[in-house]
């Protein structure tokens, strides 16, 4: 078969300079066609754009980081594999087929980004935000993550290494930030609640906590 | 390929929007909902469709919306794979177009259905790989300092680079030749590049992590 480069390119230009620019449209006409060929029914889309941010979110992945932070055996099994422990609470699903747990400490910070596409780990951490996927994040992340995070207001100490992690493969990575102190004796879902979807891509670091 | 979609390490993008929700606009969350509930039979592999992505027009690339990526995606797969044609899809999205009714025979999910897709997207990359791995955790590795045309997955600013494997994987689907129809397993390793070994003014402290095949890397 063979992936077709020229006819695929020809393709893009065509549908480009010939489609109207508003995206609005464009997906009005795609939505068109696919409702049309039956391979998605409009009633589905709207369900789905109802019920997601609200079903699939970073509050899976909050509870793995709070169950980690309070359960050792869990902690070891989700830093060796984070796909089982993960699928053991019912979270397994898209873009978590394999999946790797790095955890910062008072001298380690993970920060992961995906240089070449926008791979996420959509099942534990629901949709990306906007500039997990923009040009600026995905080319400076590599090159200048202390400056990035500076940008978003992440200031590491002197003796902290960054480690940044490009997502090239099938494989999603799940940062686990440090438990705040002062936290000692919170159950599970308590210590949830502190766990910020940003902390889980490494663009926060220090857990606010409001005692 | 040399293609708009390498990014990693390109200056003068500015800064990262650092309060950007997920999403701006409904058609937004529409193309999402499009890309994951339906049934659409073309397009192949995930690495076909990201390769499919990446022959975007490039300056296109560079300034559409992310899920606008999408949409052209989708619309590029529809076209060459499906039967579908330029000039319906663009008669499709003129303002006076009118939807069509969903036929009956279509399937409604509901709200539900959100989870069990989800859960169905579980989905294993592991394949068989006759040959043992050639390099073991510890071994330091060089990449390849050239591309070819097709799909990869190795970066333009990991070319060339001397890392160490800190992590084999088994064998993974291989994305090059997935993205041409040919599943083949190769051995995925995790590779961590000082950060200096890949940009001179990169900070001493910093590595790098990618997780390459082993047709991307060779013994220094």
């Amino acid at each position: 078969m063979g992936f077709d480069a020229d006819k695929t390119a020809a393709i893009h230009a065509e549908l480009h300079s010939h489609l109207p620019s508003d995206p609005a449209l464009r997906v009005k006409a795609l939505e068109s066609l696919w409702i049309e060929r039956g391979w998605v029914a409009r009633e589905t889309i709207d369900n789905w754009v109802e019920a997601y941010s609200e079903r699939i979110g970073p509050k899976r992945g909050a509870e793995v980081v709070a169950k980690a932070w309070v359960d050792p055996g869990f902690r070891e099994r989700l830093l060796a594999d984070a796909g089982a422990p993960v699928r053991e609470l019912g979270y397994g699903g898209h873009a978590t087929g394999h999946l790797k747990a790095v955890e910062n400490s008072a001298s380690a910070h993970h920060l992961v980004v995906c240089t070449l596409c926008s791979c996420y780990p959509f099942a534990i951490l629901g949709m990306s935000p906007i500039w997990y996927r923009s040009s600026a994040y995905r080319a400076r992340a590599v090159k200048e993550p202390r400056a990035v995070l500076d940008e978003f207001g992440v200031t590491l100490p002197e003796d902290v290494g960054v480690t940044v992690w490009d997502s090239t493969a099938e494989l999603r990575y799940l940062v686990v930030p440090e438990r705040p102190a002062g936290t000692e004796g919170w159950d599970e879902a308590r210590l949830a609640a502190l766990v910020t979807r940003n902390s889980m891509i490494g663009t926060e670091r220090d857990l606010k906590v409001d005692l | 390929m040399d293609g708009p979609h390498d990014l990693g390490g390109q200056d003068g993008l500015g800064p990262v929007d650092v309060d950007a929700p997920e999403f701006r606009h409904d058609w937004e969350r529409r193309m999402w909902a499009i890309s994951q509930t339906d049934t659409f039979p073309g397009g192949g592999s995930i690495d076909a469709w990201r390769h499919t992505l990446e022959h975007m027009v490039p300056e296109h690339y560079r300034s559409a919306p992310y899920f606008e990526k999408w949409c052209m995606q989708h619309m590029c797969i529809a076209v060459r794979d499906c039967g579908a044609g330029v000039d319906d899809m663009v008669a499709r999205a003129s303002d006076a177009a009118v939807m069509p009714q969903t036929p009956a025979d279509t399937p409604v999910m509901g709200a539900d259905y959100v989870e069990t897709r989800v859960a169905q997207k579980d989905v294993s990359f592991a394949r068989d790989v006759d040959q043992p791995p050639a390099f073991a955790v510890g071994d330091r590795v060089v990449t390849l300092e050239t591309s070819h045309p097709g799909h990869t997955r190795l970066p333009a600013f990991a070319r060339g680079a001397t890392g160490e494997i800190i992590a084999h994987h088994g064998g993974h689907a291989y994305p090059d030749a997935s993205a041409e129809g040919e599943e083949r397993g190769e051995h995925l390793y995790t590779v961590r590049f000082a950060a200096r070994d890949l940009w001179a003014e990169a900070d001493a402290r910093d590595v790098v992590c990618l997780d390459l095949w082993e047709p991307y890397l060779v013994s220094p």
